[in-house]
């Protein structure tokens, strides 16, 4: 290489590096673009709605765009984390679960948004609550519930002689052998999804009295009678009922047995009834939903309430604020629940008779076990400590090692060491 | 006589130049420097700051929206005091070994079949790769309906050749979970040693085959005392990035079981990444990523030092 072509290509790197650094670089017109994260929607309509109907109704009237910004399902955290971390990204964001506690202090108080729906439609159900209220101020406004409720094959259940969803879990293990004995086993997720595992073991436990750590916050209360007896009652449940490869499943793992006729009931939104609906009509037809059976201490449901949070930082943070206002009202609301017939659950009891819960009656359990629904990990406080013993699947792993053949007393002390190495360590 | 000093004879020095920006750029130390620059900003950007970043992190009490505080080694004394760190430690070596191990015979008994002549060779050589260039969370999609017991092919055959319906539940069962995965990362690497070790294997000279022919070794002793020898460096080298790879994998455990049943087949990278992201705890995350690298250390340095022997 010469000197020329030397000095020629520092020239070329050097005018490279500038021309890039100079580059315009893509800007959003300040106060007329905001963006929404949401996790793409099981029911496709649903965002077919805000895309189409929604999003153009705002810019109409307001001038400012809204980019709604589809991530894939589950993957809402890891964006959520990284737009905190960085600082930038978008403005609003679907939350569930315990995020709203975890990220509390970047989310900007909705609390004048909520007050004021609540007074206009008709009231939130307390679980709203549970699910958005930190410290005493909504950092994310509810948008709906994804109820998880037993859905169950009325075919296969009629022909061991059941009408009815069983009502106790006792009844639901004596149903439940017979149907595996016949060929149609139990599905109920044990492995390391991130919902219908969670769906069904933790109402379980509760409605056996069991809980991992007492409202304190402070006391692991995992090593109890009430937890001995959910696990041996679960050892049975998965001997006699359940599909072996349950252990091994994640979220997408029932509904694809249940399409290939595999199980005879599982935990899951409504989503399964939606798409057999949608593409698997004569499974559809025999398809019904329940509510949880209930235990000696009652009857209980996995709150995974879908919020919409506003970042504290975003720099759009007032129009985000005027754009979950606008969004939070009936009309606007009531839209877009309606669009995914009733696969959201409001927590407004304006819409405790929409006509959304007429479109299929099977759906409606899944209103009215919202007023037994707890957040993950009830009644301990929904703080990281809680977290992270959901994130290490501590209790579904100690209900799937009772299946494995862990002694229920081994797989109790696993937990609780488990479990006082987290709060200790706080 | 008469010593007399000759006169100094007066050396006509060439004018004192003033810089030039040209020269200065035309010496060899300057010109290698500004040529590395910017590899080594690249990595320093991309591989030394996290790397650096992740370290810190991992001494500090750091969760997601909070400040952190330098609490030490905590973090690390914590992982050590938790049953499912070991687990998931055992778990790493156990894939990365057995997935190596499978690899690199597979690997080798693939480039030596590779290596014969046959028709189609070329297109059999490029179809080869595909498990390698398929991206991987699409061919793992693709085994979980091949290991799932409604739909599996893999069963079908099984219930056909006598064990009873519904087969094994591959991915329900612990032990054969870890089995379906080892397998899994078996058949997405092996075409990255078999085609590697190919080329290595075409840079051995025949006349040494001739001549170990002539001395009367047979196959075996050909393929003993011939290929593996010469093979050994790019043996070495493939497995050193194998090893890796495997060590680190991510994609694979996290879309087959999330490191499920029962943590059967958590990774270092799963466990980590549910902690860091699914819980927030950052630090805490990141002293579990991090735990990765004293082993992957060792097992590099030991392995150089093997071929610089060698």
């Amino acid at each position: 290489m010469g000197n020329r072509s030397r000095r020629d290509f520092l020239k070329m790197a050097a005018a490279g590096a500038a021309g890039a650094a100079l580059a315009p670089t893509a800007g959003r017109a300040e106060g007329k673009t905001i963006t929404l994260l949401q996790e793409t929607s099981f029911i496709p309509p649903f965002d077919a709605y805000m895309q189409k109907t929604l999003i153009p109704a705002y810019e109409k009237l307001t001038g400012v765009k809204v980019v709604y910004e589809l991530t894939s399902v589950g993957s809402s955290p890891t964006r959520i984390s990284t737009i905190i971390e960085t600082g930038s990204g978008a403005d609003l964001t679907v939350i569930f679960l315990l995020y709203p506690f975890l990220y509390a202090d970047k989310l900007a108080d909705v609390s004048d948004i909520a007050e004021e729906a609540g007074k206009q439609q008709g009231g939130w159900y307390p679980a709203a609550k549970e699910a958005a209220v930190v410290d005493g101020k909504w950092k994310a406004i509810p948008h709906s519930n994804i109820g998880q409720l037993m859905n169950w094959r009325t075919d296969w259940f009629a022909e061991v002689g059941v009408k009815k969803f069983p009502d106790t879990w006792e009844e639901f293990y004596e149903v439940g052998k017979k149907l595996k004995a016949k060929g149609h086993p139990y599905g109920l997720e044990l492995g390391h999804g991130f919902g219908d595992n969670h769906g069904w073991i933790y109402p379980l436990m509760w409605s056996f009295g069991s809980h991992e750590v007492s409202a304190d916050g402070k006391t692991v209360t995992i090593d109890s009678d009430e937890t001995a007896k959910v696990l041996d009652y679960t050892r049975k449940l998965f001997k006699d009922c359940i599909l072996e490869d349950c252990l091994g499943w994640v979220d997408v793992s029932n509904n694809k047995a249940w399409m290939a006729e595999q199980i005879s009931c599982t935990n899951n939104a409504e989503s399964i009834l939606w798409f057999a609906k949608a593409h698997f009509p004569d499974i559809a037809k025999v398809t019904d939903q329940a509510q949880n059976p209930t235990g000696p201490k009652g009857r209980f449901h996995l709150l995974n309430c879908q919020s919409h949070s506003i970042f504290d930082f975003s720099p759009q943070k007032e129009e985000a604020h005027k754009f979950l206002r606008w969004l939070t009202a009936e009309k606007q609301a009531g839209g877009w629940l309606a669009a995914a017939d009733s696969y959201y659950q409001p927590f407004l009891h304006a819409f405790d008779n929409a006509p959304m819960w007429q479109v299929d009656p099977r759906n409606i359990p899944y209103r009215d076990a919202m007023a037994t629904a707890h957040l993950p990990g009830w009644p301990a406080p929904p703080d990281r400590r809680l977290a992270e013993a959901v994130a290490k699947y501590v209790i579904v792993d100690m209900f799937a090692k009772v299946c494995t053949g862990t002694s229920t007393k081994d797989a109790i002390k696993s937990a609780e060491t488990q479990l006082k190495n987290i709060y200790k360590a706080a | 006589m008469s010593i007399r000093s000759e006169p100094l004879v007066r050396v006509a020095l060439p004018p004192r130049r003033a810089f030039s920006l040209a020269a200065w750029l035309d010496r060899e130390a300057v010109f290698s420097w500004l040529m590395m620059a910017g590899p080594l900003l690249f990595l320093a950007a991309l591989v030394g700051y996290p790397l650096v970043y992740g370290v810190l992190l991992s001494l500090q009490d750091r969760i997601v929206t909070k400040p952190g505080h330098f609490i030490g080694l905590k973090n690390f004394i914590n992982d050590f005091h938790d049953p499912v760190f070991w687990r998931v430690a055992i778990n790493t070596f156990v894939y990365t070994g057995a997935a190596t191990l499978l690899k690199m015979v597979g690997g080798l008994a693939l480039a030596i079949a590779m290596n014969q002549q046959f028709r189609m060779k070329n297109l059999i050589r490029a179809l080869l790769l595909l498990p390698f260039i398929v991206p991987t969370v699409l061919s793992t999609v693709a085994w979980m309906w091949m290991l799932d017991p409604a739909f599996s092919v893999v069963n079908r055959i099984l219930i056909g050749l006598g064990v009873p319906p519904p087969g094994p539940s591959w991915l329900g069962n612990p032990t054969l979970a870890m089995f379906s995965l080892i397998m899994i990362n078996t058949w997405r690497g092996l075409p990255f040693y078999g085609i590697t070790l190919l080329a290595g294997l075409q840079t051995v000279p025949p006349e040494l085959y001739e001549a170990a022919t002539i001395d009367g070794a047979g196959g075996w002793h050909r393929f003993r005392f011939v290929t593996l020898p010469l093979l050994k460096p790019v043996i070495l080298i493939v497995t050193l990035f194998s090893i890796i790879f495997t060590f680190a994998d991510f994609q694979l455990p996290y879309v087959l079981t999330n490191g499920g049943p029962e943590n059967a087949t958590n990774l270092f990278a799963t466990y980590a990444f549910n902690i860091g992201m699914g819980a927030g705890q950052l630090g805490l995350g990141a002293s579990i990523a991090l735990m990765m690298l004293p082993a992957l250390a060792l097992l590099i340095v030991a392995i150089s030092l093997y071929m610089r022997r060698a």
